[in-house]
């Protein structure tokens, strides 16, 4: 297992079932990988194997998407119980999970929803974010999610909700560029002004993806490429925050291995740059 | 002003509520309500699609992607998810489908939906570290006036499935790159399946009624004496020895239960 126990600054790939197989047997140079933490909270079998031996080669970082953070329902102890057992076993760099909600009175919709940002849903979610970090007995990052409705309850803007969140329950930020992108274009808000609200200091990792925008909103798919836009706003987060680990995410219709080690390799540049023009 | 609480009552109702019903809460923003929510009850709907569809893929194969997804809608409204772990969600979609109006004509497709989840399941189960020698060597030096009394350790992936169908030929055929003769006799059932994950994936083996019998009852952890009477019923010529034989040698038997 690598001794490394922090992501480098640099661009890795969310590593799905269909390309496990082919990054276990030809090992391609990318810094790190990320998996979804529930694929892998089965009791043993073939793609807990897998892990096991791409996270003796490579950094890997656990994303979470069904802890259902900010849910009013008691908070899932089987469900934190099979996130510290795979902790435990893969050792990760990071471990992170959504700013949103999946499931009330026992029903799950296993989809990120969104919080009315309020002050109560502030409250709420800090709480819940001490709770599962006391639980796992180390700090978690937590993603801003996109959105396609808006509360008319919402009093808090949502990069003020975000910074909030990181400074009154010391979690770090999983700061996801094409989700602010999303909902800058489907709520009118500035992308930029969002982040320039972000302490840097709190921002642990970068998400890149693909969205559609065919219907009345942009949709957060993770099945296309970077958007060009999304690019123009990553440049401008990396310049602000500093170079950070740079996922690209590709989770529907998804293609070769090649697409994805382009986009990598697109997001590499950016960083390599701004380390060129820091030195 | 509405609880966190209710808000999520209110936006959970208006996800299960009839297209185009507006919710009861209040939006800002341009898009209608009731287009904001649809949004979400389409993202709701896709992620339950592609979930069972992973699960599910011979099912879908026989019946096609609309029809599938059909069913998969009317699963997820009649058997709600209730867990954040996806993989867990679907279990019961055999049953469903058994009771499923539209699926009547095809009576096969429960159980070849059940197959697919022990196949599911054998895949996600604890690992076993017991060889067959290890196994049989617990047999051995175990009195003779103790085995009778004794409980057997199925091995923790396998499952055991029966169908009046000739389900192990229809899941074969419909296996991508499958190239022989699609032609599935539907009578020539019933099919008394073992599946269970080997080191190179997971392996259906047909087993006959009385073996089936057996290895249900030793996986209920009933003595060896009791899973034997079962199986004697189903064939009074069952051969113990013979079982015995196949079982441990394959891995399926994998020791012996510490004695209470």
């Amino acid at each position: 297992m690598t001794s490394c126990h922090a992501l480098p600054a640099h661009a890795g790939i969310g590593l799905r079932a269909p390309h496990l197989r082919q990054v276990q047997t030809e090992r391609p140079a990318v810094a790190w990988f990320e998996v979804h933490s529930e694929n892998y909270f089965a009791d043993g079998g073939p793609a807990l194997a897998a892990l096991d031996r791409i996270r003796s080669d490579y950094p890997l970082s656990l994303h979470g998407v069904g802890l259902s953070l900010g849910s009013t329902d008691p908070l899932a102890r089987s469900h934190l119980q099979k996130l510290a057992r795979l902790m435990a076993r893969v050792d990760p760099a990071l471990v992170s999970e959504h700013l949103c909600w999946s499931d009330v009175g026992g029903r799950h919709f296993n989809d990120l929803l969104p919080l009315p940002y309020t002050d109560e849903a502030l409250s709420h979610v800090c709480s819940r974010i001490a709770e599962v970090q006391d639980f796992l007995g180390r700090e978690i990052a937590v993603e801003n999610v996109s959105s396609y409705l808006t509360f008319a309850e919402a009093t808090i803007p949502e990069w003020e909700f975000v910074t909030a969140v990181a400074r009154r329950s010391g979690c770090k930020l999983l700061l996801d560029v094409n989700n602010i992108y999303v909902n800058a274009v489907n709520h009118g808000f500035s992308a930029d002004a969002y982040l320039v609200a972000i302490p840097p200091e709190a921002v642990a990792e970068i998400h890149l993806a693909g969205f559609d925008a065919s219907g009345p909103c942009l949709i957060d798919t993770h099945g296309a490429r970077v958007a060009p836009p999304v690019w123009a706003l990553y440049r401008k987060a990396i310049a602000r925050f500093g170079p950070r680990p740079t996922l690209i995410e590709w989770d529907l219709d998804i293609p070769a291995f090649a697409v994805l080690a382009e986009e990598a390799a697109t997001a590499q540049a950016i960083l390599t740059a701004h380390h060129a023009l820091a030195a | 002003m509405p609880s966190l609480r209710e808000l999520q009552c209110l936006f959970s109702n208006a996800v299960l509520a009839a297209a185009g019903t507006p919710p009861a809460f209040a939006l800002a923003g341009p898009v209608s309500g009731a287009e904001c929510i649809a949004i979400y009850r389409r993202t709701i709907r896709e992620n339950y699609r592609h979930a069972l569809g992973a699960t599910y893929p011979v099912v879908q194969r026989l019946v096609g992607p609309p029809f599938f997804a059909a069913a998969v809608d009317a699963f997820a409204r009649a058997r709600p998810s209730r867990s954040g772990d996806l993989n867990e969600y679907g279990d019961a979609f055999g049953d469903f489908l058994a009771e499923y109006p539209p699926a009547i004509g095809l009576p096969y497709l429960a159980d070849v939906a059940r197959l697919e989840w022990a196949i599911d399941e054998a895949n996600r189960a604890p690992d076993s570290s017991l060889a067959p020698d290890i196994a049989l060597a617990a047999l051995a030096i175990l009195p003779a006036e103790r085995l009778a009394a004794s409980r057997l350790r199925v091995e923790p992936s396998c499952r055991l499935i029966a169908s009046g169908f000739p389900l192990l030929r229809i899941w074969q055929v419909n296996q991508p790159g499958f190239d022989g003769d699609l032609q599935v006799a539907l009578d020539a059932g019933p099919d008394h399946l073992r599946i269970r994950r080997e080191p190179d994936g997971i392996a259906l083996e047909r087993v006959t009624e009385a073996e089936f019998t057996w290895l249900a009852t030793l996986a209920r952890h009933a003595s060896l004496a009791a899973a034997l009477e079962q199986a004697q019923r189903a064939d009074a010529a069952f051969d113990l020895g013979a079982a015995m034989h196949r079982f441990i040698g394959d891995g399926t038997i994998a020791g012996i239960c510490n004695e209470r």
